[in-house]
């Protein structure tokens, strides 16, 4: 079974809130002196994968669409155990849309070869768009399961885990699917092993541009096509507080149920 | 009779001589053989050298091997141990003394030395030993301390040694009373028994019965030396060997490097991955218990035991060395035994046990033949961590949040800076002439307790007109928690970063009030390029006081009491500079708890633990709080980011019982120097 992981590269998303600034000009966050991370449920998707290698085998790449400094998530993941690791190197558009993403996803894994099993972060600590899996699909023309948290394989394909409100959804899906992954309990990415991290810096990592790819590049490159962000602000939390007075208990009480009923009110 | 003329005759009473002699020869070779067979082992252990600076070597010898310093800080155990030792000695002396009489024919045995040293001295050593034994035996078998292990190998040795000091006085006595010795009365103890013994022996029984416990005494003593060193009797020779190639560095600087290009395991899993030195400790160890008796998480009821490990470990490598494994299973080859894996294989060495070591040192301050127990739990740590990637959750992220994050304290709302809001600090680029570098550590800047510490000493720093920096939103993690749980792979890169960032910027001295960092970059970067002057801030505060810069104007009436961090006291034998700041800041002496100095109790933060959470009855701190409360202080001091929030945390913990008030050393003198301060 041959999976391929696809991450991201993130600004840490727990930078403190003191420290976390916005770009207005380029309207994105301000890098200032946080640090990049994989993005979490990335790194979810990838423990599943792993997980799953081990029950019934397979060979998984890993593959991002980022900047130079994405390496530093691939070999990350080849420690936790990945079997190979390939960057597309986005030269264009540093925010591209989820759109763009998708397609160049969708070339680099064609490029990669047979693929019975993609895997996708539910959606990214920093934009939080949760589209990249749903399109990826579409771009590569097979079905797309969300939110699983959970695959195993039995002898008619996947089985794909899913929680919900009332319980437990399992589907029954013939590779080759996109799958969503979402966080849970038994998907806590791994820490690799020190020796594992080592040899990470050892192994082969391959690189693509764009125009390595079979895809329109220039439009990858433009990105931004199907939408565009106007502004970027940080919400403003404003908190009041006010003392409820009265003589006794009750009236106490009754002016509160009535301050309550008027700010009820006007909301 | 003319005392020039005393001496006595060798052998007198005593036929075939020669079988003795003959006696001896299998004596040295069992005894021999016992050596040999440790040192070979040891032998396979990986090199290390312990043979450099011979005068500080000598030096450390003489203090700790003949003048035992450390062995006679436990008074009771002192006591019978100093008499033991010095009749041991003592009695060595004069069998040399014999024998160079006899046997070289060079007849020194005579006149007053006879009388003073060989008969008189002799005779109360003698008797001295006794005692000792019997203090020993007293305390083995009524006292009992928990610390003691309990053998009965323990008790034969005891039991030998008391036989061959009576049979030695009989021997002197029944020979006084048969000889009607002239000088007999110079032997105290040995004329007691012929006084006692001539009236009830005919001279025939006195004669017989002499030879007859003559041989006894000899075989008995013989006997001994061979057996000696396959018993921890042993430590008469291993432990001057192991305190002469003891670690010559400070506490904080025990720790082995590990080379990445060549090692082939990460940390320690066999007996194979030691040093030679490791190993030697292993059978260096005399069962003292000191080690346990002063370990904190042992103390709080927790499975770590370093006597435990160390004896543990002795027992797999002599078994090991036989091929056998857990006891029985004897299929093993002794090379298969010496790569199997130790870790959880002995109780000691359970995971659970590694997780609970502070790397505080009390077990290496406490031993009297200088073991190293704690690198060799940081050793099997290291392979936990780096070979298995098996470590407690809540230390994965301290470990992960160090890589991605630069600091171990995942989720603190904190920045870099924002304790100096308000100051006017400047960083490193603002100010690239400024003299010293104040590095303010991940506790310093991202807990908030402790950032109120770091404002206190930027603005002592800044009311002493000390032209100083920081490194700001450059800053990160020194990488001393990583290296103490065991990653370190991670501490290497972070060493290696900081080095070159701070030599990048040309710093030279630095000042921080964290004892982790401070340890750190005195001990361990020098190794990856980093030397730089380092001072913990009660260091350079005191000498901003005593040179006049800082006036303190106030004494605050707070009866205060001073908690010793691990890393500034024991692992680098500061003890003094934040005792003079506590002087300085109130009306009085700090009060001592009954733990300080080189033996003060843990605050249970050290070594990665502050990032585990300990079951409530066994909490390091829980304990300190109670030693701290036990005093009549109304204010703790300390200098540790770690200690300040440890010991927070336990006072809160036994709120109903007193308040007492943590304070860090900087906070007490900023109150003191700066008249618009409130206490
Ligand atoms: S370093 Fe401290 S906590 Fe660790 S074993 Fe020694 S005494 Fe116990
Ligand atoms: S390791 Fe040292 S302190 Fe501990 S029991 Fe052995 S000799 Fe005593």
């Amino acid at each position: 079974m041959n999976i391929v992981v696809c991450i991201k590269q993130i600004l840490d998303p727990e930078v403190p809130a003191r420290d976390f600034r916005i770009d207005s000009e380029r309207r994105e966050a301000a890098r200032g002196s946080a640090n990049l991370v994989t993005n979490i449920f990335c790194e979810n998707a990838l423990e599943t994968a792993l997980q799953f290698r081990e029950r019934a085998g397979g060979r998984i790449t890993v593959l991002s669409f980022g900047s130079e400094s994405a390496e530093d998530s691939l070999r990350k993941a080849l420690a936790m155990k990945a079997d190979a690791a390939a960057l597309v190197i986005n030269d264009g558009h540093p925010h591209p849309d989820p759109f763009a993403v998708a397609r160049a996803l969708a070339a680099a894994i064609r490029k990669i070869g047979d693929f019975d099993l993609i895997l996708v972060g539910r959606e990214s600590g920093d934009w939080g768009a949760g589209q990249t899996g749903a399109l990826l699909a579409e771009e590569l023309g097979v079905p797309c399961v969300n939110f699983v948290d959970h695959i195993d394989s039995d002898s008619d394909g996947l089985r794909l885990k899913r929680q919900t409100d009332a319980g437990w959804e399992i589907f029954a899906a013939k590779p080759p699917v996109v799958v969503t992954i979402t966080n849970d309990e038994h998907n806590v990415p791994r820490v690799p092993k020190t020796r594992d991290v080592m040899m990470s810096y050892r192994q082969t990592l391959t690189k693509w541009t764009l125009d390595d790819l079979d895809t329109d590049a220039a439009s990858i490159r433009a990105a931004n096509s199907y939408y565009e962000i106007v502004d970027l602000l940080i919400p403003v939390k404003e908190t009041q507080c006010e003392f409820i007075e009265g003589d006794s208990l009750e009236s106490r009480v009754e002016n509160l149920a009535r301050r309550i009923q008027e700010v009820t009110d006007a909301l | 009779m003319n005392d020039s003329q005393a001496t006595r005759e060798v052998f007198w009473n005593i036929t075939q001589v020669w079988a003795m002699y003959a006696l001896l020869v299998p004596t040295l070779v069992i005894a021999g053989f016992g050596f040999y067979r440790r040192v070979r082992v040891w032998k396979r252990g990986l090199p290390l050298d312990r043979t450099d600076r011979p005068i500080e070597r000598i030096r450390k010898l003489i203090t700790h091997a003949l003048a035992q310093r450390r062995t006679t800080r436990d008074t009771s155990a002192g006591i019978f141990h100093t008499l033991i030792y010095t009749g041991f000695i003592i009695l060595t002396l004069a069998t040399t003394v014999v024998f160079i009489h006899q046997d070289f024919g060079l007849p020194i045995m005579r006149g007053k030395f006879y009388l003073y040293f060989q008969s008189f001295l002799v005779d109360v050593f003698g008797a001295l030993t006794i005692v000792g034994i019997l203090m020993a035996a007293f305390r083995r078998s009524i006292q009992r301390p928990k610390k003691l292990v309990y053998t009965d190998e323990a008790a034969m040795i005891l039991a030998v040694i008391f036989l061959i000091a009576v049979t030695g006085f009989l021997v002197e006595g029944w020979r006084i009373a048969a000889t009607s010795d002239p000088w007999g009365h110079w032997s105290p103890f040995g004329y007691l028994i012929a006084r006692a013994s001539g009236p009830l022996m005919s001279d025939e029984t006195l004669k017989q019965s002499h030879a007859a416990v003559w041989w006894t005494h000899a075989v008995l003593v013989f006997g001994f030396i061979a057996w000696a060193p396959y018993t921890k009797m042993a430590h008469v020779a291993f432990s001057p060997f192991n305190i002469y190639t003891a670690s010559l560095a400070p506490v904080g600087a025990s720790l082995r490097h590990i080379d990445f290009d060549k090692a082939e395991t990460l940390g320690v899993n066999s007996l194979a991955a030691f040093t030679w030195k490791d190993l030697a400790d292993f059978d260096a160890c005399t069962e003292c218990g000191r080690c346990t008796n002063f370990c904190p998480a042992n103390t709080v009821g927790k499975s770590l035991s370093p006597r435990d490990i160390i004896l543990d470990l002795q027992l797999f490598m002599r078994n090991s060395e036989r091929g056998i494994q857990n006891g029985n299973s004897a299929l093993r080859t002794p090379h298969s035994a010496f790569n199997s894996p130790i870790i959880g294989t002995v109780e000691a060495t359970s995971p659970d046990a590694l997780w609970a070591c502070t790397t505080c040192g009390a077990c290496m301050e406490a031993c009297p033949v200088f073991i190293e127990q704690m690198p060799k739990i940081v050793d099997m740590r290291r392979f936990l961590v780096m070979e298995e990637a098996d470590f407690p959750d809540t230390m994965q992220e301290a470990v992960t949040s160090i890589e991605s994050r630069g600091h171990p304290f995942r989720g603190t709302s904190l920045g870099r800076m924002d304790w100096a809001e308000g100051l006017n600090v400047q960083t490193i680029d603002q100010a690239d002439d400024a003299e010293v570098l104040l590095w303010v550590g991940c506790g310093g800047a991202l807990v908030e307790r402790n950032t109120r510490v770091t404002r206190a000493t930027a603005q002592l720093l800044e009311k002493a007109g000390v032209s100083f920096a920081v490194l700001g939103r450059e800053e990160k993690c020194t990488g001393d928690p990583a290296r103490r749980i065991g990653n370190e792979f991670l501490f290497q890169n972070l060493a290696k970063e900081n080095s070159d960032k701070l030599n990048r910027h040309g710093v030279k001295k630095i000042i921080t009030a964290c004892p982790h960092c401070f340890n750190t970059f005195r001990n361990e970067y020098p190794q990856f390029g980093g030397n730089f002057e380092v001072y913990h801030h009660s260091q350079y505060l005191a000498r901003l006081v005593d040179e006049g810069k800082l006036k303190p104007e106030k004494k605050s009436e707070k009866k205060v009491t001073f908690h010793d961090p691990c890393y500034l006291g024991r692992h680098n034998d500061e003890y003094d500079a934040p005792r003079q700041l506590v002087k300085i800041a109130s009306r009085s002496n700090p009060i001592e708890m009954k733990q300080s100095r080189e033996q003060s109790f843990c605050c249970g933060g050290g070594g990665g633990m502050s990032f585990i959470e300990e079951p409530p009855d066994k909490r390091v701190n829980g304990e300190r709080a109670r030693q701290i409360l036990e005093t009549d202080a109304e204010r703790v001091a300390v200098g540790c980011p770690f200690c300040m929030t440890m010991l927070e945390d336990g006072i809160n913990a036994r709120k109903g019982e007193r308040d007492v008030r943590v304070m860090d050393v900087a906070e007490l003198l900023w109150e003191s120097v700066s008249a618009d301060v409130r206490g």
